[in-house]
């Protein structure tokens, strides 16, 4: 064979040749191969169509716990953040001054929470009352307010919370807070109708229950009622639990809402939060001394 | 577009993305090709059955990670031949193609030297598919590889050197030597 140059190529009669005698060659596979190949691969579409539908949900599932647990965990470190911020200046203030500690020393506090007020409290509407809730707030609730953070001013301090916010609510004619007490009307008091604290307070609610972060921060930042509730008596903490929106039920927390708020039928956000098998939620409002 | 105006590679593509009904152009089209290419080069007709059985079961398998970065009938070819060479390697129905060629080689001497002879005769053409195939089994392994992936795959000089991970002039040289040989082996035919 080595013999053949292979300049002596011509394909072409070669290749016709083998075509013609190709034709003529009977021999073909046989019809059991042919129908179990096109079987086969049948099944193959089948069973990937399957296996795709099963990946999909996997990844929709995995999509979704990315999408939960990242924020979440963000969440909870940021409430955690805020926290401290909160606390960690209160405990400084609030030790006694070594040198000018007198029986007088509370009083005086209060005196000065109560000139501060305005510059570190809600709005310019509340402005006015400001003395006024310096005098009639309790002397337990009097706290130093200079060193605290701004943040500090749209979060109450849990003893506050749970002391006054209640109370607030069940009792808005007292002069204890001033979106309780601006949610009622009173005369010549200067709400404009869309700045209504009804509105704000449902839109409050509505911020915490679609997960608008900044409209509730925006909302915290006008002394919305924290703790309103709605027709069902959701707060806006209920209602964020409800929907599992871990980053404003952590706001929310960070900001002071009362972690045992229960609705009209007396469930509270941590029995919403273990129904809807929201386990960073059930953490964040037990942490916050949810029952 | 209708199966028979669609590409190989489109229609790989619909089988791949769950169009199971594609396969069955693309297997109709290619089928006997394939199996020319494997009983020719095997020359037993059990084991190409079971090798045609292999090769579409992996073309299926594998479609999903097929690229058309190489035509269809490249990479269906490169299935075949790699299922073809572990078959012989694990001498699972092995052929001696040597034997076969010898045995061809009576069957061609005897066709080419009478062929208008009694009985004979009327068989010829007929036979000349058989001859073919024994003519092929004198090639040498490589030789008759190339040439069938050329002819049968339609393919280039460069993709059968691919296919078979030789040089391109090695390659071309297999090509010509077996083309020769084939000239001379089938020339009464011609």
């Amino acid at each position: 064979m080595s013999k053949v140059p292979p300049s002596q190529d011509q394909p072409d009669d070669v290749d016709d040749q083998y075509r013609r005698a190709s034709a003529l060659d009977p021999s073909r596979p046989s019809e059991a191969v042919r129908r179990a190949v096109l079987a086969h691969a049948a099944q193959l579409v089948a069973k990937r169509a399957t296996r795709d539908e099963g990946s999909m949900i996997k990844s929709t599932r995995r999509a979704v716990n990315q999408a939960w647990w990242r924020p979440a965990i963000l969440g909870t470190l940021a409430a955690a953040a805020l926290a401290g911020l909160m606390v960690a200046p209160r405990f400084l203030a609030l030790r006694p001054p070594p040198a000018a500690a007198t029986p007088s020393a509370p009083d005086t506090r209060t005196d000065e929470r109560a000139a501060s007020a305005p510059a570190v409290g809600p709005g310019s509407a509340a402005k006015p009352r400001a003395s006024t809730r310096g005098a009639d707030m309790p002397t337990d609730r009097a706290r130093p307010k200079g060193n605290a953070p701004a943040s500090d001013a749209l979060a109450p301090p849990r003893a506050a919370m749970d002391a006054g916010l209640e109370a607030r609510q069940r009792a808005p004619s007292i002069d204890s807070a001033t979106t309780s007490i601006a949610a009622v009307p009173r005369p010549g008091a200067a709400v404009t109708p869309t700045d209504a604290p009804v509105d704000r307070a449902a839109a409050f609610r509505r911020a915490a229950e679609i997960g608008d972060l900044s409209g509730l921060k925006a909302l915290l930042e006008k002394q919305v009622d924290i703790d309103s509730r709605d027709a069902m008596g959701r707060t806006a903490l209920m209602l964020a639990t409800l929907h599992g929106q871990t980053n404003e039920v952590a706001v929310l927390l960070a900001h002071g809402a009362d972690p045992n708020a229960a609705d009209a039928d007396g469930t509270t956000p941590l029995q919403a939060a273990k129904a809807g098998d929201h386990p960073v939620i059930v953490t964040a409002l037990q942490r916050y001394g949810a029952r | 577009m209708t199966d028979a105006g669609e590409s190989d590679e489109a229609l790989i593509g619909r089988y791949a993305r769950g169009d199971a009904a594609a396969f069955v152009p693309l297997y109709r089209r290619h089928e006997m090709r394939v199996w020319r290419y494997l009983e020719r080069n095997v020359g037993n007709r059990a084991t190409t059955d079971e090798l045609m059985q292999e090769v579409w079961f992996a073309v299926a398998r594998d479609a999903v990670r097929y690229e058309p970065t190489a035509r269809f009938t490249t990479w269906l070819f490169t299935i075949a031949r790699n299922r073809m060479i572990d078959s012989i390697r694990t001498s699972r129905q092995q052929v001696s193609l040597e034997t076969v060629g010898y045995e061809a080689e009576l069957v061609v001497q005897q066709l080419t030297t009478e062929p208008n002879a009694g009985p004979l005769a009327a068989v010829v053409v007929r036979d000349q598919a058989a001859a073919l195939t024994q003519a092929l089994g004198q090639l040498p392994r490589e030789q008759r590889d190339a040439f069938l992936l050329q002819i049968e795959g339609d393919l280039s000089v460069e993709e059968v050197a691919t296919i078979t991970q030789s040089s391109f002039e090695t390659t071309k040289s297999r090509l010509r030597y077996a083309r020769t040989k084939l000239r001379e082996l089938l020339s009464e035919y011609a």
